[in-house]
């Protein structure tokens, strides 16, 4: 009987030593993905050379490379996010505009944010010619939320 | 003449068991108590006095129902602010236990001590306050602010059943001193919308499979109303 005892408190404790709810694992806040396209044929993928993007008044989150899909955080203190995408020295700013909505995901990750109503309220077209909202909630980074063709 | 060692060995084995079992059965009875006891878990108040954060209070109670069985009741109250990395929360609220102890132990003739295992049903009222939070991102190319949306979550409910392994010692006549740990497994919570009960009165932290620890440190008086006698 009380060795039965000891076991059940071996079993219990290495049951409940297996917890993992410490560290935070889960996808939180996404960000912002963008693809680029070619202008002239609107289902082919085209690479930007030289880009150089950054935020308002902020560092640079690339410099001078070539490729065919980014990715950019979004402002969480703000209802708007400005960027400026350069390509080849050539400058375009956007302003994309949102609604925050914050999710509670797990203990140790607290809450992420996801961002609805998305949308672009002003844009220069120096290099883009056209821009394309593929989804107006952006909640995970599974595929790309906008097209940009140039 | 090795041989006959052996021999004279096995015999005096058998001699000695044989004595053994024509020992008399001991048949002096004793009178056992039997009542109300009941208590306060000592460990609370001290945790609240170092631990600005917690709050609380228990009230115990057992009676002795057969020889070896109790049936147990806790009954408590707790405020606690838990502190994470991304989120800072209050649970206040009160809770009930009740069920039973078996105690397993052999007590010497005249001896009134407790090595039990026991089973509890848990139910808990409680209010959740969000105090504030800081949305996770990943990097840190914009850092979010810390929200405090004081958001209260009223009229949550929890139920658990838990498995409690303790001991009690007769310190003094009728004063008891018990410590035991419980092993707690949540059945059903009322969840806070966006939110989750992370922390329940009684249960204590839950963790991410429903399972729950708990520890008290009792001090315990038992009322005597009869006393029967024991073989």
């Amino acid at each position: 009987m009380k060795k039965n005892y000891v076991i059940i408190f071996i079993f219990l404790f290495t049951f409940l030593s297996c917890e993992k709810d410490d560290i935070c694992v889960e996808t939180t806040t996404p960000n912002l993905i963008i693809k680029f396209y070619d202008n002239d044929d609107s289902t082919a993928i085209k690479q930007i050379t030289g880009l150089t993007v950054w935020a308002d008044s902020k560092d640079s989150i690339y410099v001078d490379k070539s490729l065919d899909s980014i990715s950019i955080p979004l402002n969480l203190n703000e209802n708007f996010t400005k960027y400026i995408v350069e390509s080849n020295n050539i400058k375009d700013t956007i302003k994309f505009t949102y609604n925050r909505n914050d999710i509670f995901v797990s203990r140790s990750c607290g809450y992420k944010t996801i961002f609805e109503n998305f949308q672009i309220e002003s844009n220069t077209s120096n290099w883009i010619k056209n821009i394309s909202i593929i989804n107006s909630t952006i909640d995970n980074e599974k595929a790309a939320h906008i097209y940009i063709f140039h | 003449m090795r041989k006959q060692h052996i021999f004279i060995y096995f015999i005096s084995i058998l001699f000695t068991i044989s004595v053994n079992s024509q020992e008399k059965i001991d048949t002096v009875k004793t009178k056992e108590s039997y009542g109300i006891r009941i208590g306060l878990d000592i460990s609370k108040p001290i945790t609240s006095f170092l631990d600005n954060n917690t709050n609380g209070y228990e009230f115990v109670g057992d009676i002795r129902v057969f020889k070896n069985y109790y049936a147990a009741v806790e009954l408590g109250f707790s405020n606690k602010t838990t502190i994470e990395d991304y989120l800072n929360f209050t649970t206040k609220g009160s809770y009930f236990k009740a069920g039973f102890n078996y105690n397993a132990y052999k007590n010497w003739k005249g001896m009134n001590n407790e090595i039990y295992i026991g089973l509890r049903y848990g139910l808990s009222f409680f209010n959740q306050t969000l105090n504030s939070y800081t949305p996770h991102v990943k990097g840190t190319y914009f850092i979010p602010n810390t929200l405090e949306p004081n958001t209260e979550f009223k009229d949550l409910t929890a139920q658990w059943i838990e498995i409690v392994f303790g001991m009690k010692v007769e310190t003094f006549k009728n004063l008891y001193l018990g410590v035991s740990v419980s092993f707690n497994n949540m059945l059903n919570t009322k969840e806070p919308e966006n939110f989750k009960n992370l922390y329940v009165p009684g249960f204590n932290r839950v963790f991410l499979n429903n399972a729950g620890v708990g520890f008290n440190y009792t001090l315990s008086y038992l009322i005597p109303i009869f006393k029967k006698e024991e073989k």
